[in-house]
């Protein structure tokens, strides 16, 4: 017997039983979107993670911090001059394997004031490297430059919270050139940085619809300290002005303590991930000799972060899949008592069909397409109601991520219900091609 | 050679401890184009005998051949081949599927047959024409009387061309009057040169028919040959 024939007296079957079999269906209708929501929810939550990843820096960023000196060196630690631009310089020169590498030196809590507006910004003194380790864009405007460092240059490169901050309502073209104050000192704008937002902020954004103040974030985003909030209000100027106008002096107490030319930071970023930690001993070995044989820096690095990550993405997608698939399977158990149920009903026209010359495979692909039908079409529409799970979600809770959904995870979802479908069908199609024939005629 | 030959036929069931002999030693031969009918009282083994002979089952021993073919020692698939190309049952109880209206049901042998769609329908069309039902094509049973309903099956039975038509009880479940309409059927197809078994238990049918086999706890204790 020909498939289509089958396919079309299985739909045949199913119009019949439209409430029957739409009741059978949902199982596999709820399975279904329940299997293609998580998958979407994880994707757009991995995404998010990604995205924040990139945001920091990546993984290939490191960052050199300072620890306490082992025990046996404690006695003479101070002969190490700590972290300086010396130890950015040799790097630079010295570590193949390091791409981009800046010291910084920063301001906390910065006053940036232009005539009566003031805005509070960290302002971070620091090499043209530093723009490409932190991933900045440019939305208007140059780099820093190697002259702005040997000159110390009253330039700076500014967040784009800042310009809206300072200059209400202007373009980043027209921010360039202009001044402010810093601290109460005048710096040019050489630059604007992109506006830096997560996929849903944006997608409001251009929908029109304003999240209530972008400044309020950073306690509330859940996350604590929000990289996008951190980048939109930072200042970059170079290290050497930031030498020569706030570190030169240290005054307490009406006494001048001298300059502290001490490095805040020292980051650096590496070609190759492949070559990470060899990256890392390169620039071991350089800093141990800057610091004289000091140990009292130490490699901060997000690997384990990143993996934690990795792996906590991982899981959330495989338990709610887990989680999904039984729902489907339930479906699938739904659909077998109602092929059961419904081969019972229909023992006599079985035997009828065997009569009149029905091959045993003829009833079990019959039975099989029925149920296979049932799957194909739970899918379809599950397919469909997903679409309308996650718009229920999203406005249920209000979710950082917006839900991505691949188009691997459509066919994931969908060939689960069909083979749901088709191995749902094998018990009652083996029972019903079975059947003796003049047992079946004989029945009811 | 006779369409079907039984030699030494034995059919033994099993239920629970008991073995029951439901045909014991049966021989038979059934010519082409004969009308004949099985009669005995419930129990006497017609039925198992009618099963066997439209290959819905095989013989526990002895010989069944149909047409040329062995079919006491042949598998599920073959028989089901057999019964679909060789022979058209019309139950008592018409054994239509309801689902389906005239047109459809009498195409599904034809659909098992494996014959293509424009094909089936022109065959369908002749077999409903020729018992009389062409103003009924689109109807489902459902909307049907009795007789109408039997013609139908009959209209099934005869789609296929088979070599032998078995009929059980066939009036079983319709008055007289369209009983009789029905027996007149079967005439008709007989006079055309088909071959058709009657089961029944019922002594007036069997009065219709030349051949009249007797059957009593699994033997044949009659067949008798009459001119009508």
């Amino acid at each position: 017997m020909k498939l289509w024939l089958s396919l079309l007296m299985g739909l045949k079957e199913i119009a019949a039983h439209k409430f029957r079999s739409g009741l059978t269906m949902l199982g596999i209708i709820l399975g279904v979107a329940s299997l293609l929501t998580t998958f979407a929810l994880t994707a757009g939550i991995a995404h998010g993670m990604r995205d924040f990843m990139t945001q920091i820096g990546g993984i290939e960023k490191i960052e050199v911090g300072r620890q306490d000196p082992p025990e046996e060196q404690s006695s003479f630690a101070e002969i190490s001059p700590g972290p300086t631009v010396a130890d950015a310089e040799i790097i630079q020169r010295r570590a193949p394997l390091v791409n981009y590498i800046s010291p910084v030196s920063s301001l906390q809590n910065a006053a940036l004031t232009r005539g009566n507006q003031t805005f509070r910004a960290v302002v971070y003194g620091c090499w043209p490297d530093f723009f490409f380790i932190n991933k900045h864009e440019l939305d208007a405007g140059r780099h820093l430059s190697q002259i702005d460092l040997d000159e110390a240059c009253h330039v700076c490169l500014i967040g784009h919270t800042i310009l809206e901050k300072l200059w209400p309502g202007k373009k980043p073209d027209d921010a360039l050139g202009q001044s402010y104050l810093i601290n109460g000192r005048p710096f040019t704008v050489i630059g604007v940085f992109k506006l830096y937002e997560r996929e849903d902020d944006k997608m409001r954004r251009e929908n029109g619809l304003v999240r209530p103040a972008v400044s309020k974030n950073a306690s509330n985003r859940g996350r604590g300290w929000d990289p996008f909030f951190a980048k939109n209000t930072s200042v970059q100027v170079p290290i050497t002005t930031m030498f020569y106008d706030y570190k030169s002096a240290n005054v307490v107490n009406l006494i001048d303590q001298g300059p502290n030319y001490k490095l805040d930071q020292l980051v650096f970023q590496v070609n190759d991930v492949a070559h990470f930690q060899d990256a890392i001993e390169q620039a071991r070995t350089l800093l141990t000799v800057t610091h004289r044989g000091i140990e009292d820096f130490s490699f901060i690095t997000r690997e384990e972060w990143f993996d934690s990550m990795e792996r906590s993405i991982k899981s959330t997608r495989i338990s709610g899949g887990l989680i999904a698939i039984i729902s489907l399977i339930v479906g699938g158990i739904g659909i077998t008592n109602i092929m059961l149920a419904s081969i019972t009903e229909r023992i006599r026209e079985i035997g009828v069909r065997r009569a009149i010359g029905a091959k045993g495979r003829d009833i079990f692909l019959q039975i099989i397409v029925e149920s296979s039908v049932i799957g194909i079409c739970g899918g379809v529409l599950g397919l469909a109601a997903s679409a309308g799970l996650m718009r229920l979600l999203a406005t249920l809770t209000e979710s950082e991520n917006t839900p991505i959904v691949e188009p691997g995870a459509i066919l994931i979802s969908f060939s689960f219900a069909v083979a749901i479908g088709v191995l749902s069908g094998f018990y009652p199609a083996i029972k019903a091609s079975r059947l003796d024939p003049i047992e079946a005629l004989r029945y009811g | 050679m006779a369409l079907i030959e039984l030699r030494e036929v034995t059919k033994r069931y099993r239920v629970g401890e008991q073995e029951i002999v439901a045909l014991d030693g049966i021989d038979l031969d059934i010519a082409q184009g004969e009308y004949a009918a099985i009669i005995g009282p419930s129990g006497s083994g017609k039925s198992t005998l009618m099963h066997l002979l439209g290959c819905l089952d095989t013989p526990s021993t002895g010989r069944m051949m149909i047409d040329g073919i062995d079919a006491s020692r042949v598998g599920g698939n073959r028989l089901s081949e057999l019964r679909n190309a060789k022979i058209g049952f019309v139950f008592q109880s018409f054994n239509l599927l309801p689902k389906f209206n005239v047109l459809q049901n009498v195409e599904l042998p034809m659909i098992y047959a494996g014959i293509g769609g424009a094909e089936r329908k022109r065959r369908a069309l002749i077999a409903i024409e020729r018992v009389g039902l062409s103003n009924r094509v689109k109807n489902t049973p459902l909307q049907l009387s009795g007789g109408q309903m039997q013609r139908v099956a009959i209209a099934r039975a005869i789609v296929n061309d088979p070599r032998i038509i078995f009929a059980d009880e066939p009036t079983g479940n319709l008055d007289s009057t369209t009983g009789e309409s029905i027996l007149a059927l079967f005439q008709e197809l007989s006079a055309q040169g088909r071959t058709i078994v009657l089961v029944t238990h019922d002594a007036d049918i069997a009065a219709h028919t030349p051949r009249r086999i007797e059957m009593r706890d699994g033997k044949i204790v009659g067949d008798t040959q009459r001119n009508l």
